[in-house]
């Protein structure tokens, strides 16, 4: 009686999932394929033909090729922000969680408060243009770890907490430096939670819309995201077009986490057998 | 060749004096133990030896520098973890030379290095496990191939022993008793395991408190303790004690008696103590004997027969209970009357600040 029930539940949890991830997924992929008129309709349809190829070509290649500069931004977007984000948050969460002043308590507080408080966008422009990093894409990368950074420091502050203070203590004695200490020993150990904020902060930051809106303008500067508004507009949408789109720019986030997926579930199982 | 020299050592934690004044000096190649009680600051001094704890006043003085203000690495130690500390994400080849990487040794000569270490420990088969493949007992072998192959001038081990099993310790006890005669290097070890302390030691440094109790050697210890603290922490079972006062000094013979005892001579020499001084008298489990009319009469509570001994527990007419340690197979019933005598040279008298009245 008790497995037929847990049976049910599985059942029910499965088809929820699917309805909500899957079908929407479905959804791209059949769009993708349509022509432009099939696609108009917007409904759950087979397409007619197959336009899937033509439509690839036409979004890589609409507004002189802005999709390509626009991978290759949000790439370097993503991928020196989270590297940033990585090593300043593992030392911040580091120092936080070994060295207890009285300094602590005001610490924690302002990470918690970057994370409540929301940035306010006009001051920050006139910021980033005072310092001449509004429109770049360094300055784009500062907001984007400025943002992030009091989540990932949570994270890593938790788990720093696990790692024995021995360890620390044995590579002093070793004769290891501040530096040694951390990135040869500390590092190394946190990578259950480096992946965590790998897979979370990339695919937020690669599929960030409003930031690189507001902070980053001009065609030139364009990310992934906000490609999107290159076939939709207020008279005239293509549809099959902008789906393809959709598709193209969610394959990086989906690779990212398929390749860590492993690595999530071997780092979490790691950790928990002691030893 | 290192001696150290700790000169009125001190440390305290905000306001809380941990360690209050230690002074302390070991010759090169000694093996010396601190033991101590839970919090008594045993750990606390061997880590401030290892740098690891900031002195708050005196000198430590390694070799012939004073090395308050040196790093750890620069201290020519080493020093071996309760938890072993080992690295989890090295193999053991890595775990152990890791110190040497950090000084930037040589590839040729850090292999050969990490290879000796490991003929010496006998080690050489895991060299290429992850210390989560290892045994309680192989990680404490890494752990001390770490500390070996860096070649200090001092060893520093905290309770290395005491996440083994019973009969795991008293192989690498011996095998950290040979270590120390094959390397010929001073070693200062921590325990609160005093059959450790006995066994490994040329001197035993006992701590209360934050203050030494006693330096000296185990058999000293054993047999002249300084004070009260001292002679009911060293020896297993704990000394037995009960207050007394003195009836009658006669030569080198003093006569003490109290509520559970009556008449017990002790060998003391003359002008020690005056008839009617308050003492307490100290006489250890295994000094006890069975006698017809003892100066010491009980009830028998708790027998435990060994076979070649037999643990008695003694309910004194007072209400303490002592302990006695017979030899061979005794038939005591609980409930019976017992009578023990103790040897007058072996039994032991302190003064009312818990001083020794020396015997010599």
């Amino acid at each position: 009686m008790k497995k037929r029930t847990s049976i049910l539940g599985g059942a029910a949890a499965i088809a929820a999932t699917f309805v909500v991830f899957v079908i929407p997924f479905i959804f791209i992929i059949l769009m993708a394929f349509k022509d432009r008129q099939q696609s108009a309709l917007r409904d759950f349809s087979w397409p007619t033909g197959f336009h899937f190829w033509e439509n690839v070509v036409e979004v890589v290649k609409t507004r002189n090729w802005m999709m390509i500069t626009a991978f290759i931004n949000s790439s370097i977007i993503t991928v020196v922000s989270v590297t940033l984000l990585v090593i300043f948050a593992a030392m911040v969460g580091y120092v936080l969680a070994r060295r207890k002043t009285r300094w602590n308590g005001l610490i924690e507080f302002l990470v918690l408060a970057g994370l409540m408080v929301p940035p306010a966008v006009v001051p920050t422009i006139w910021l980033l243009q005072g310092l001449k990093l509004f429109g770049t894409l360094h300055g784009m990368i500062l907001i984007e770890v400025a943002y992030n950074l009091p989540f990932s420091i949570i994270l890593y502050r938790a788990f720093v907490a696990t790692i024995p203070r021995d360890l620390d203590e044995a590579a002093i004695i070793d004769g290891a430096r501040p530096l040694d200490v951390f990135f040869r020993v500390v590092l190394p150990l946190l990578w259950p939670v480096t992946v965590t904020n790998i897979v979370v902060q990339s695919v937020g930051i690669f599929n960030d819309f409003t930031n690189p809106l507001y902070y980053l303008p001009g065609n030139a500067n364009a990310t992934v995201q906000l490609t999107l508004y290159n076939f939709q507009s207020q008279f005239s949408t293509a549809y099959n077009l902008l789906f393809t789109n959709i598709l193209l720019i969610t394959i990086p986030p989906l690779l990212v986490f398929m390749f860590f997926n492993r690595q999530i579930v071997a780092g979490m199982t790691a950790g928990a057998v002691k030893g | 060749m290192a001696g150290l020299e700790l000169k009125q050592l001190r440390k305290s934690y905000g306001k809380v004096e941990v360690i209050k004044g230690v002074d302390l000096s070991i010759e090169h190649g000694e093996f010396v133990v601190f033991v101590g009680p839970s919090g008594c600051g045993k750990s606390t001094l061997l880590r401030m030896i290892a740098g690891l704890e900031d002195i708050t006043g005196g000198e430590l003085v390694i070799g012939d520098k004073v090395v308050n203000a040196v790093e750890p690495r620069d201290r020519g130690i080493a020093m071996v973890f309760q938890s072993y500390a080992l690295y989890p994400h090295m193999t053991v080849y890595d775990n152990v030379g890791f110190g040497l990487k950090l000084a930037r040794t040589p590839k040729a000569v850090r292999d050969q290095k990490i290879r000796d270490a490991a003929r010496i420990l006998q080690m050489e088969h895991l060299l290429d496990r992850k210390p989560s493949q290892l045994s309680g007992g192989q990680r404490q072998r890494v752990a001390i191939g770490r500390a070996i192959v860096r070649q200090p001038e001092v060893f520093l081990f905290d309770e290395p022993l005491s996440n083994l099993d019973a009969a795991l310790r008293v192989d690498m006890r011996m095998e950290i008793s040979k270590l120390h005669n094959d390397l010929d290097a001073t070693m200062i070890y921590v325990t609160h395991d005093q059959v450790e302390a006995m066994t490994l030691a040329d001197k035993i440094v006992v701590l209360d408190g934050g203050v030494v109790q006693q330096v000296g050697s185990p058999i000293e210890l054993y047999k002249h303790p300084a004070n009260l603290f001292v002679a009911g922490f060293i020896g297993s079972p704990k000394m037995n004690f009960v207050a007394v006062n003195a009836d009658k000094v006669s030569g080198d013979t003093v006569n003490v008696s109290g509520p559970d005892v009556v008449g017990v001579p002790v060998a003391l020499p003359a002008g020690k103590v005056r008839p009617g001084d308050k003492l307490t008298l100290g006489v250890r489990p295994h000094d006890l004997v069975v006698a017809t009319s003892g100066a010491i009469v009980g009830r028998v509570g708790l027998v435990e027969r060994l076979g070649n001994e037999t643990i008695v527990n003694l309910e004194l007419p007072s209400g303490a209970s002592w302990l006695a340690v017979l030899d061979g197979d005794q038939a005591l019933k609980r409930g019976e009357s017992l009578a023990l005598d103790v040897d007058p040279a072996k039994a032991l008298l302190f003064d009312a600040n818990g001083l020794a009245v020396a015997a010599a």
